[in-house]
């Protein structure tokens, strides 16, 4: 597969702040591609770079072979871009919106009607086309905007982190469009995230902190690497559970009234659940997330959106 | 080029969608009419109403045409000026466009005016005379939108372009012959009224209006349609040229400030700021 995204040791520094440090990855066509990090880490500069908005400092970052800092027209028409904040004209209809953004990027006016119809259909928005922008809720005016970032046809598409501040209805809603945009019309997605769980549908995933890339790989990977499945066993008989847990050479740890115990290897803990089974009253498996995985790499959890 | 003219046609709906704005735009002129032509009754002219409206109208189109550069400060706080940065499209087009809408939008107020005046006070006798007044009012507008623009981009903030913008609006306006005669404003008033460009404007369009075109330079300054500075005339000719002059030296700097403005830094978001600096 071809990199329709190359960054090679691209630094941005905002005076003597480096914002971002030397980083390099490439985005293979067709997919999902995740950059994933705390606020702060660099993740927006990254994207507002590649979006031909901020000068980098030094490195060079292609989309689509062409040279972001060289070839801005060009870049901009291969590029679609939803931001954090809305960049909709609140005043006038989504319709109007769509076609002030085909005038932008020069789409042909005999394709401006089946385009909006197309877009405005895959994020459920036909009914609506002829409301006021001002009127629709925060969800809504997501799509709307993911809908324009699609109209001009564009091989990337940007997505800064596309679900903050969105309830988890619409959030569900609007990954729906996202995996489904891609799987029909086979774009290259690029976004920003720090919800961890968001991450896993994404092919590629990258996760940047400080301005750094510190693990890149994907999801199924970066889990396998950096997280265990855990059992949580309560047990009316702790001391019982301990001896056999030790017996099978299981890391435990022993909390209050349960036992926190790794699952990695299966079948030696089922054995010890067969033997157990007459006095375990709970168990619990909890899979690995991407919490554990951020965590697990730099030490310390992911904030939460203040 | 059909950029700008998709966002002319976008200023023209955002103005016909506000009915609001467009009556009151419509009341205040003839309150002022009203007002200040019982206040500043002048033997010298013969058409008080037509005189005052003339004066209203041109300062209608320039009050208009600096107010709508406040719905490019709203796109730049909106951010819907981020996502045409992202766009391919010319900002040269964009400055155009914005400049192009907003002076059509005010040269409307203004024959919105003139067609009421029509009813109450102005005449033409000549079919030319409509056709200059509607010239001179998109000249103005044009000017004022460039300046209006200049400003929206060095101020970038709604609620201080709403005060820069009264400060630098209201004592034009006043001081520049619209409502009151310049023959009674004190000594002082009247060297900021001759640096006043508005106060040429005004004289010229006056000059249309009350079709006085014919009169020589001595005549038209005793009816107060051209300025006399210590013995040296400002002919209505001049007076254009004053206009059209300022209007390049603002259309210039407002083009090229709005093309180099960072429109990615005006983002009211918090994150944005955190994004950056944290």
């Amino acid at each position: 597969m071809k990199a329709i995204i190359d960054v090679s040791n691209f630094t941005k520094k905002y005076g003597n702040f480096t914002a971002v440090d030397d980083i390099s990855f490439q985005v293979e066509e067709g997919s999902i591609f995740a950059f994933l990090g705390p606020n702060g880490a660099g993740k927006s500069t990254t994207i507002n770079t590649l979006c031909t908005i901020f000068e980098k400092t030094s490195g060079t970052l292609v989309i689509d072979d062409k040279d972001v800092s060289k070839q801005k027209a060009a870049v901009r028409k291969a590029i679609g871009v939803v931001f954090q904040d809305s960049t909709l004209d609140a005043k006038m209809t989504i319709e109007e919106n769509l076609k002030m953004h085909c005038v932008f990027y020069q789409v042909p006016e005999k394709e401006v009607e089946e385009r909006i119809h197309f877009v405005l259909n895959l994020v459920d928005l036909l009914p609506e086309r002829k409301k006021m922008v001002g009127a629709l809720s925060g969800g809504m005016k997501r799509r709307v905007e993911i809908a324009r970032g699609l109209i001009h046809y564009p091989k990337v598409l940007f997505l800064d982190e596309p679900t903050t501040g969105l309830d988890p209805q619409t959030r569900a809603h609007i990954w729906e469009y996202i995996v489904k945009l891609q799987k029909e019309r086979s774009i290259t997605i690029f976004l920003t995230t720090h919800y961890m769980e968001e991450a896993e549908i994404c092919q590629k995933v990258a996760i940047i902190d400080g301005g750094k890339i510190v693990a890149h790989d994907t999801p199924y990977a970066l889990k396998k690497q950096y997280t265990r499945d855990k059992a949580f066993i309560t047990t009316k008989d702790m001391d019982a559970l301990e001896v056999a847990l030790k017996e099978y050479s299981i890391d435990y740890e022993r909390k209050t009234t349960y036992f926190k115990a790794d699952a990695q290897n299966m079948p030696a803990l089922l054995q010890v659940i067969g033997e157990q089974k007459d006095l375990i009253t709970d168990l619990e498996i909890k899979k690995g997330t991407f919490n554990d995985v951020f965590l697990e790499i730099t030490g310390r959890k992911i904030r939460e959106e203040a | 080029m059909s950029t700008v003219f998709a966002l002319w046609k976008r200023g023209l709906k955002a103005f016909v969608r506000n009915r609001v704005s467009l009556v009151f735009s419509l009341i205040f002129p003839f309150f002022f009419v009203y007002v200040f032509g019982a206040i500043f009754k002048n033997e010298f002219i013969d058409n008080p109403v037509a005189y005052m409206l003339s004066g209203v109208i041109i300062t209608t189109v320039f009050e208009s045409s600096l107010n709508l550069a406040s719905s490019t400060v709203d796109d730049m706080v909106s951010g819907f000026m981020k996502e045409v940065l992202v766009s391919p499209v010319h900002r040269i087009h964009v400055a155009m466009g914005q400049i192009l809408s907003a002076s059509t939008v005010s040269t409307l107020q203004g024959v919105l005016i003139v067609i009421l005046g029509l009813f109450i006070g102005i005449e033409f006798t000549s079919i030319l005379t409509p056709i200059f007044v509607l010239l001179a009012m998109i000249c103005v507008g044009i000017v004022f939108s460039g300046v209006g623009l200049y400003l929206a981009t060095v101020v970038r903030n709604g609620q201080t372009f709403q005060i820069v913008k009264t400060a630098i609006a209201m004592p034009l306006t006043f001081i520049s012959g619209a409502y009151i005669p310049l023959s009674l404003l004190p000594n002082t008033l009247k060297i900021i009224a001759y640096i006043n460009p508005m106060t040429y404007a005004t004289a010229f369009f006056r000059m249309i209006v009350l079709e006085k075109t014919g009169l020589s330079a001595e005549q038209l300054v005793n009816e107060g349609l051209a300025i006399e500075i210590n013995g040296f005339i400002i002919t209505p000719f001049f007076s254009v040229m004053i206009i059209l002059g300022i209007g390049l030296i603002f259309l210039t700097l407002a083009t090229r400030s709005f093309v180099k403005t960072d429109f990615s830094r005006l983002n009211r978001s918090k994150n944005d700021a955190n994004e950056l600096w944290s």
